[in-house]
């Protein structure tokens, strides 16, 4: 264990919901997908995106409706979770509350019938590891939300499973404390030699600790590879948008490698054949110019946001296209002031024009 | 008015309401108590008899009740199965069927049809019937509560389904367990009106063995009897407050080898489970509407129906006079700032419940007896006495669910007092109103034991139908059963409905 493959797993539900009453609605949608030893992995995408349905089916908690879960190529599509040798990390910690810290991390190897002298210094060098090990007698409900999500962690560990499944660890935690314990995590992870495979909506918390990403976006897996791979080479318009956002430039090609925005004239770094193109350029790939140049983009600035580390400036195009532009240093430029905006070709990323431009975009 | 009045006024709505609790309600209910005071306590050996047989009976049932109850609660609320629901619509209904009818029917199915003879087991048999739904449905309550994630967070640590079970559930639902347990054995220890048609002359249970007392004028005897049922049942209370006490449990062991096979005894399981409910439950209540389609005889003479009368007549009046004071009652328990008093009031509440209902009519009996009061008012004030918090309770259930700052928002956005009670409380508690009406109204058209403790010449229809039985009329007897057991029926359908919306 483990390499994990899944393939083309499908999974619906019946609807429950008063107004939507036993409609079919599809969660997961023929994903397939293949995780790497060792490797920490994000399953990225917005809020209903099927991203944890995916994780329980992982974990057994859910059967797929269609298609394979294989653990080191054994199908382990129906076999029950107890069976599957695996670390959970509920978002909610689901600890026990009927149950004290020690006993809530012991669960595991006991109910395996795996506790012995030796697990028993293991679960004591893993509460050490999370800092618990003195509240080891604590019953969860003394325990701050940091804590008790170190105390989940901890439980999943001490299985000695090691696949370690994550679902939205860290978004019950306030931002503060969420971001110091994605390092701990990402530590844990490294230093016992698990597999992860982490559930998040947050971009950045994604971008941080992951090896791979897998973009999800209702249902279907749009994208997986690094973080840089991802954030370099956007294969969609959503991936741009959701992985570090994007400004989006909707033209139509005059010629096979130069294209008009609004009698702008953009010259694009490789060829394209289609009619229309989406152009998508990152924000710290903009640049203001207070000279207004016939040849560039006009806009007006409508706000500028001090973000602490850098400034953003938000420029209104004739066209009500919002572009935002994202400095180390504070631009000259003021707020209703006329700008030129311009940009390399090379930082270009090219999309085809989808059929319906916002819905694309929106998550 | 001005706002210091209004403040005043609402003041007076809660005296008033605690004044009717005391006076009305729960004093009259223990009165009996003082009789221990000044009277001197013998205690028969006909008197004792009949008490190990109630006491016997309770504990049988409890054990029987806990090992079937608690499995058929684990198995309703985990179970996936399309069948589930016909075992929601179907376990209430020992619950609400009149005592009489449900004695009778029992009575019917095992002693015409099996030829069993009235006795010990015959009074287990039906006890079980009309205890189980209260063990089924607290435990369900208390196991729906408990966050679904914690089942599924033992299973990815391997927990195997008994396991999972012991370690994670049976702590968690433990309070249900318990509440299911004082119920089942309180409403086994204080049953009368069903217990009297299945119980022979030579063994009867303690409440039966009261209205028999009362009926031949062997007061202190009877007044010694209802005092001893009234305070087990207050110390069954106790004890069940002290072992819900206990939160914590660490469990250090399995047994693999037993859970393991015990988890996959899975079909055996329902199996046993689904002849259980079939046999001992619910062919026997139903009994009674086979036995009235061979046996049919409508009867209606003029005594038949002024017993109509007054039965729906005194359910109606306590149903309606309970609900003026049980909601302002309901309010303050739920929403009163002293904890500690609307926590008393709630615990009174549940003595008055647990009080066994031939004890309670006697002892209002003695109350009331003293004022002289006609007896049909007696009647209704000892309906009103063991309807009340069957009211109070899912009224104040209810409150307690509403977040207060739904209220706190109606205020700020300019309701008055009046208007948010009337606009936002009043809508959103109307489901526990109609479902606390139906059950007080059942419960007082049904009512044998506190009814013959009090009545001589007004009776009610379940009286009349102890009556026909004695003289053993028994097919007159099952139509009146049966035309009860459709009312029955027909608010059980209605009460379904106010459920789902709530």
């Amino acid at each position: 264990m483990p390499n994990i493959e899944l393939k083309k797993i499908t999974k619906t539900f019946t609807s429950i919901n008063e107004a939507t009453k036993g409609e079919i609605i599809t969660a997961v949608d023929n994903a397939s997908l293949k995780i790497k030893k060792y490797s920490y992995n994000t399953l990225l995408g917005p809020s209903g995106c099927g991203k944890t349905t995916l994780l329980r089916m992982i974990s057994g908690l859910e059967n797929p409706t269609e298609g394979k879960v294989f653990f080191d190529k054994k199908d382990v599509t129906n076999m029950p979770t107890q069976e599957r040798d695996i670390g959970f990390v509920f978002q909610n910690y689901s600890l026990f509350p009927h149950m004290d810290i020690w006993h809530n991390v012991s669960y595991g190897p006991i109910v395996r019938n795996k506790f012995t002298k030796e697990t028993e210094k293991y679960i004591h060098s893993i509460l050490k590891m999370v800092k618990l090990d003195e509240r080891a007698k604590a019953y969860p409900n003394e325990l701050s939300g940091g804590m008790k999500q170190r105390v989940a962690v901890a439980r999943a560990i001490a299985t000695k499973s090691p696949l370690m499944l994550l679902d939205e660890p860290l978004g019950a935690l306030d931002v503060r404390i969420g971001t110091a314990l994605r390092y701990d995590l990402m530590k844990l992870v490294k230093k016992y030699k698990l597999t992860a495979i982490h559930v998040t909506h947050n971009q950045e918390e994604a971008m941080t600790i992951s090896d791979n990403i897998i973009m999800m976006k209702r249902g279907k897996v749009i994208q997986s590879g690094s973080p840089k791979e991802i954030y370099k080479n956007p294969n969609s318009i959503f991936s741009a948008y959701f992985l570090g956002r994007c400004n989006f430039f909707q033209c139509e090609m005059i010629d096979k490698n130069t294209a008009n925005f609004q009698g702008t004239i953009i010259k694009l770094p490789k060829n394209y054949t289609r009619k229309k193109v989406v152009l998508g350029v990152r924000g710290e790939k903009i640049h203001i110019n207070n000279i207004l140049k016939r040849e560039n983009i006009q806009g007006t600035i409508e706000f500028i946001n001090f973000l602490g580390e850098k400034w953003q400036y938000i420029i209104r195009l004739s066209d009500g296209t919002e572009i935002s532009a994202l400095k180390r240093t504070p631009h000259k430029a003021k707020i209703r002031q006329k700008v030129s905006i311009s940009f390399y070709a090379d930082n270009i990323l090219i999309f085809n024009k989808p059929k319906d431009f916002e819905s694309e975009k929106s998550v | 008015m001005s706002l210091n009045v209004k403040k005043h006024f609402g003041d007076l709505i809660y005296i008033v309401t605690i004044l009717f609790f005391l006076f009305i309600i729960f004093i009259p209910a223990i009165y009996v108590l003082t009789y221990a005071i000044g009277g001197k306590i013998e205690i028969s050996g006909e008197l004792m008899k009949a008490l190990s047989v109630s006491f016997s009976v309770a504990l049988i049932v409890t054990i029987i009740n806990l090992f079937f109850g608690v499995a058929l609660a684990w198995v309703f609320v985990k179970s996936k199965s399309k069948y589930k629901i016909w075992l929601d619509n179907l376990i209430d209904l020992p619950l609400i069927v009149p005592t009489a009818a449900l004695g009778l029917s029992v009575y019917l199915f095992w002693g015409e049809f099996w030829n069993f003879e009235k006795g010990l087991v015959m009074i287990i048999l039906l006890h079980i019937i009309f205890t189980l739904p209260y063990m089924v449905r607290s435990v369900a309550a208390s196991i729906e509560q408990i966050n679904n994630t914690y089942n599924e967070a033992a299973t990815t640590l391997g927990a195997t389904v008994f396991t999972l079970f012991r370690t994670i559930d049976l702590p968690l639902f433990k309070n249900g367990v318990v509440t299911g347990a004082v119920l089942t054995f309180t409403r086994s220890l204080s049953e009368t009106g069903a217990t009297m048609m299945v119980a022979s002359m030579a063994t009867m249970t303690a409440p039966v063995f009261v209205v028999n007392l009362k009926n031949s004028g062997d007061v202190p005897q009877a007044a010694v009897a209802s005092i001893i049922l009234i305070l087990s049942a207050l110390s069954i209370l106790f004890i069940a407050k002290f072992l819900t006490r206990k939160k914590h449990f660490n469990f250090n062991y399995i047994y693999p080898k037993f859970e393991q096979s015990l988890s996959n005894l899975y079909n055996v399981r329902n199996f046993i489970l689904t002849l259980f409910f079939l046999f001992i439950i619910l062919i026997p209540t139903f009994y009674i509407i086979f036995y009235n389609f061979a046996n049919f005889s409508p009867i209606f003479n003029s005594q038949i129906l002024e017993s109509f009368v007054i039965s729906f007549g005194i359910a109606f009046a306590v149903t309606l006079v309970g609900l003026i004071f049980a909601i302002p009652m309901a309010y303050f328990i739920a929403r009163s700032k002293n904890r500690k008093l609307a926590s008393l009031f709630e615990n009174l509440h549940d003595v008055v419940l647990l009080v066994p209902t031939s004890a309670l009519g006697f002892s209002l009996a003695m109350f009331w007896g003293k004022l002289e009061f006609n007896e049909l008012l007696i009647l209704a004030l000892s309906h009103l006495c063991f309807t009340f918090p069957l009211l109070v309770k899912p009224i104040t259930t209810a409150i307690s669910n509403i977040d207060f700052s739904i209220e706190e928002s109606a205020l700020c956005l300019g309701a008055s007092y009046q208007k948010v009670i009337t606009s936002i409380l009043f809508p959103l508690i109307l489901p526990a109103i109609v479902a606390g009406s139906i059950m007080a109204f059942m419960r007082s058209l049904s009512e044998t034991g506190a009814t013959l403790a009090v009545s001589h010449d007004v009776k009610t229809i379940s009286v009349l139908i102890v009556d026909l039985v004695k003289n053993n009329q028994l097919a007159e007897a099952g139509f009146l059963c049966f035309v009860l057991f459709m009312i029955a029926f027909i608010f059980l359908i209605v009460l379904k409905g106010t459920k789902k919306k709530m």
